[in-house]
């Protein structure tokens, strides 16, 4: 039987859980997953100084003081992006290093003060958070842990649904969205300020590198599998509450940290997800691309022939020494063209049938005007404009 | 402790004389090859690289039970070697961009090390305390066995870096260049890459994994910023990095309870922002001051072309004019005019002014020069 | 006219992802021409000379410098990438870069010295950069840092030169200095391959082009062959479009 305290754990991850997912999918899409790394360890010296403020760490004021020094990294990231002096990736790993080690110093030198240890900071202290109860008037309404998050987790959803539209549009499109009038820095520095509340919110339970997990990991894997939005942020949103859950258990029975057994959990569903995906997995990658090299072979070959009435270039052994493939295989598309009748073999010297001509001449069109076709194809690739 | 008995044992004691030795031959060397991982616009790889190591060192210890640090690094190799070929994975046969790849490896790794850590402490087995200096370093660990393995993957580094010194400059520049003219890309990146793993999984006890990628970033941004040369910028690396970590580890060890890693990343971040604002060529300071002269030198020059503009109407040159024609100007103010009485362009007399000789030509050029523009 | 071919490629197929970018191009350039080689966006002509480099891995083909593989003939060739290809930040000046140019015959470790600094700065001097060597290279216009990245081709002492779009974003003097120095070469008789974009000073510039788009649709000497029929080929209905750009 679960004790009452194991569920509120279990709650408190998975309302974690889905309130990172939620950023960290836009965050992926944006391509600035390593903003909320900067972010998780950057908040430490605003949730420090905001500590000795407040001597709670689940006050309101807390989360906003350290919400705001995640906004501040960002600002800094990008100030120091813009004045030239060091390349694009190089201000993050400035910044939040410096940030963190004065987080860190702090903490070690209020250690009397601060009940805050470095263990803490970077995992959390999720098994003790059922024990900080919110009480008003001698009624415990439950953890406070749950309230701080739950209540994140609101905003976020009610943000979420409001401005759902201009999210996806300012996230695949900058320059339409500006031109429908929906600010890209107003987006911006929205989605910053939700991750920074979010990251704070959920580092009292997961630690610092952990929430990194929980915002990256699930719409990264959620990714893997769908192109369309709505789908990767509830696929994400569900791989974030199964780790979260699962991730308790592993823990419960390993005796070890929830917050890192909840990783362990994402890590190992990505790398399930990563090799076994239908479409994008790295087996199916693989095979596809072993498909496409033999096809793209059996283009160039038939080409050649469309290009060449010379019979020594038709010759089967010109397919060695002169196109330059290893033997197996100028066998292998020799084999495969054959079986699809798009050639014949007369005396070692090869031809186009009917098929094989109008086949490559198809093709030739299709390569060269293929400009829509192009423009297809990065439609199917950048997907979520059908929603 | 204070700050000058610090300085006095580290020339007397043995134990504090290796951790320095320790600290600042690590320092050189990660300012080193911080260089070509800025260059090579990797500088979050090395973050990535170090968060992943942790597991290896969890595990390490998990199979062989020993604290000896050269095992244990050994397993931090191995596991930083998968993380980053597991990125390479990612971004190459994904759609996910390196960002995600990056924080994703990171963050699994690093939990999943968490997890095997925590696993580890509440063993039943006495031996586990002080795997977790490995989080944030701890200087105070070093052994000399540790210094001389450092000082021999330096000792390493550095005959590799003057023999391929050529070749590296010019794959950082200009890969494809450098493929075209025979030379075998691909082993000098992976002779790169290799290097910046080992000067990572190396300051892992000194730093700890959290912070190390700062160690390989600060000492180098800091130097890029003082010189234009790649070999003084590799150079001025090793020497911030080496006294980042001097000075961190003197501070560190006389306070107490303070890890070193922080310590060090505080201080190397000093020196990135000192370069910053007070880098002569790049700083930001001299930078606003340069911009704030270039505008007045315009006003100037503004005023100087339309002085021409009235002068080049009359056949001498030196022809005064009244003072109150400039009026109708705007950028013209009697400070303009007296820097230009200054530069010998201008001479006053009472109300008039006349451009000199001097004056015409400057002017005169002035003007070609902005015809070359357009 | 027996003119010996210095560049041959033999049914040379590039794909990226899968996706053919060049169809079994057979080239075959003589040798002392100046050639341009023309095309829309997309056509593939920075993906020719890259292959023809061995910077791109092709699927299928070879390609030949003076009768052997190109692999043996490197030190008969030089590479001038596009400006936009590499970090112009790079810490190093352009004495230095123009260095680079010697690093291919003197082989791995050895290091340049007198006389190849001399070389270096012969060619600096032909580009008229001299009084720029110790320049930072972010400090140069981007026509001067076309002209290092020239000057660096020259040092190379190749017979054959591949230039990918020197003329793309320069002013006018660079280019005019630039057009000199390849019709010298091209006197001295080098071989001179050039991606170009300009199609109104293909007449002017060179006496060979080649028309591409994914497939070769033409070669040959800009007298005979540059008309209104193969730049209707390679460029569709829209080339009259380019012409005025």
């Amino acid at each position: 039987m679960m004790s009452s305290a194991q569920i509120e754990i279990q709650l408190i991850a998975s309302l974690a859980a889905i309130a990172c997912a939620i950023p960290g999918t836009f965050l992926v899409l944006r391509k600035m997953a390593m903003i909320s790394d900067a972010i998780s360890h950057s908040i430490l010296p605003g949730i420090v100084i905001g500590f000795f403020i407040t001597h709670d760490l689940n006050s309101p004021l807390l989360i906003l003081l350290a919400a705001a020094t995640g906004i501040i990294t960002v600002i800094l990231v990008e100030y120091i992006q813009k004045t030239g002096l060091v390349k694009e990736d190089t201000a993050i790993g400035l910044v939040f290093p410096a940030l963190f080690s004065i987080g860190v110093i702090l903490i070690a030198k209020n250690a009397n003060d601060v009940h805050l240890d470095v263990d803490a900071v970077l995992l959390g202290e999720l098994a003790f958070a059922p024990f900080d109860r919110f009480i008003i008037s001698d009624i415990d309404l439950g953890p406070k842990s749950l309230w701080v998050i739950g209540s994140i987790l609101i905003v976020t959803i009610g943000l979420l649904f409001a401005f759902f539209k201009e999210l996806k549009v300012s996230t695949f499109d900058a320059g339409l969205a500006a031109s429908l009038g929906f600010s890209p820095a107003i987006m911006h520095y929205g989605l910053m300020s939700i991750a920074s509340v979010t990251t704070v919110g959920a580092f009292d339970a997961v630690g610092a590198i952990l929430v990194v997990a929980l915002m990256i990991a699930p719409a990264a894997t959620a990714y893997l599998l769908t192109n369309n939005l709505k789908r990767m942020l509830l696929y994400a949103i569900g791989f974030g509450v199964f780790c979260a859950i699962s991730g308790y258990w592993v823990a419960h029975w390993l005796d070890a940290s929830i917050a890192g057994s909840i990783t362990t959990m994402l890590g190992i569903i990505f790398l399930l997800v990563y090799l076994f995906a239908p479409n994008k997995g790295i087996i199916a990658v693989l095979y596809r691309e072993k498909q496409q090299r033999t096809e793209v072979s059996l283009l160039t070959f038939l080409l050649h022939l469309k290009n060449h009435n010379e019979e020594e270039e038709r010759h089967v052994n010109h397919l060695n020494e002169h196109i330059n493939w290893q033997k197996v295989r100028s066998k292998t598309v020799l084999e495969l063209a054959l079986k699809n009748n798009m050639i014949v073999v007369d005396n070692n010297i090869v031809s186009l049938t009917e098929k094989g001509n109008d086949f490559t001449s198809q093709a030739i069109d299709y390569i060269i005007t293929n400009e829509d076709a192009e423009i297809e194809h990065m439609k199917d690739d950048f997907f979520l404009f059908r929603g | 402790m204070d700050f000058l008995e610090y300085i006095r044992l580290v020339f007397t004691d043995y134990t504090l004389r290796t951790i320095t030795l320790g600290t600042a031959i690590l320092g050189a060397v990660t300012g080193m090859l911080g260089s070509f991982a800025v260059l090579r616009k990797q500088s979050l790889l090395g973050d990535a690289i170090s968060h992943a190591a942790l597991p290896g060192i969890a595990i390490a210890f998990l199979i062989t039970g020993t604290k000896d640090s050269n095992v244990l690094l050994l397993g931090a190799l191995i596991s930083g070697l998968i993380g980053t070929f597991w990125i390479r994975g990612i971004i190459t046969k994904t759609h996910l961009k390196s960002d995600t790849a990056l924080g994703l490896i990171l963050s699994l790794f690093f939990g999943f090390g968490m997890l095997l850590l925590t696993f580890i402490q509440k063993q039943p087995n006495a031996n586990q305390a002080g795997l977790d200096k490995y989080l944030f370093g701890q200087a105070a660990t070093l052994l000399e066995s540790d210094v001389w393995m450092m000082a021999t993957v330096t000792g390493i580094c550095l005959i590799i870096l003057l023999l391929f010194w050529k070749e590296f400059k010019m794959l950082l520049f200009d890969a494809d260049f450098t493929k075209t003219l025979g030379f075998n890309t691909k082993a000098i990146d992976i002779l790169i890459t290799s290097f910046i793993v080992l000067a990572i999984v190396l300051g892992l006890q000194t730093v700890g994994v959290v912070l190390m990628s700062a160690m390989l970033l600060a000492p180098a941004a800091a130097a890029r910023q003082w010189t234009n040369s790649l070999g003084k910028m590799v150079f001025l690396a090793a020497i911030f990095g080496a006294l980042s970590g001097v000075f961190g580890t003197a501070v560190s060890a006389t306070q107490n309870n303070l890890s070193t890693g922080p310590v060090i990343v505080i201080i190397a971040s000093v020196f990135v922002l000192v370069s910053f604002v007070f880098s002569p060529s790049r700083g930001l300071l001299f930078k606003q001051i340069r911009f704030i002269k270039n505008r007045r030198d315009l006003k100037l020059n503004k005023t100087l072309a339309f002085m021409y503009g009235i002068a080049e109407t009359h056949e001498n040159i030196s022809h005064p004019h009244t003072v109150k024609i400039l009026n109708n100007f705007q950028g013209f103010t009697k400070g303009t005019l007296q820097k230009l009485v200054h530069k010998n362009y201008v001479t006053l007399e009472g109300n008039m002014w006349s451009l000199t000789k001097k004056g015409f030509q400057a002017a005169s050029n002035l003007y070609n020069q902005q015809n070359d523009d357009e | 006219m027996a003119q010996k071919i210095a560049v041959k490629v033999d049914d040379l197929t590039v794909a990226y992802n899968y996706k053919p970018v060049l169809w079994d191009i057979d080239l075959e350039i003589p040798e002392g021409v100046l050639m341009a080689i023309v095309g829309p966006n997309g056509a593939g002509k920075s993906t020719l000379i890259k292959s023809i480099l061995g910077i791109l891995k092709p699927i299928a083909g070879s390609v030949s410098i003076y009768d052997k593989p190109y692999e043996k003939q490197r030190q008969l060739v030089a590479y001038v990438p596009q400006k936009g290809s590499v970090d112009w930040d790079f810490p190093t000046t352009a004495l230095d870069v123009v260095m680079m140019g010697t690093y291919g015959s003197l082989g791995w470790i050895k290091r340049p010295k007198q006389k190849e600094k001399k070389q270096a700065l012969e060619a600096l001097e032909k580009v008229g950069m001299l009084p720029f060597k110790n320049r930072q290279i972010s400090q140069l216009s981007g026509g001067q840092q076309q002209r290092i990245f020239l000057a660096r081709a020259l040092v190379q002492n190749a017979s054959i030169y591949f230039m990918d779009e020197p003329f793309q974003g320069v002013d006018a003097t660079t280019e005019i200095a630039i057009i000199n120095i390849l019709k010298e070469l091209r006197k001295a008789g080098k071989t001179v391959i050039v991606v170009h974009h300009d199609l109104q000073t293909v007449p002017e510039y060179f006496d060979w082009v080649t028309f591409l788009n994914v497939k070769k649709i033409a070669t040959g000497p800009v007298k005979d062959i540059f008309n209104d029929d193969n730049l209707t080929k390679t460029y569709g209905i829209n080339y009259k479009v380019s012409i005025q750009e």
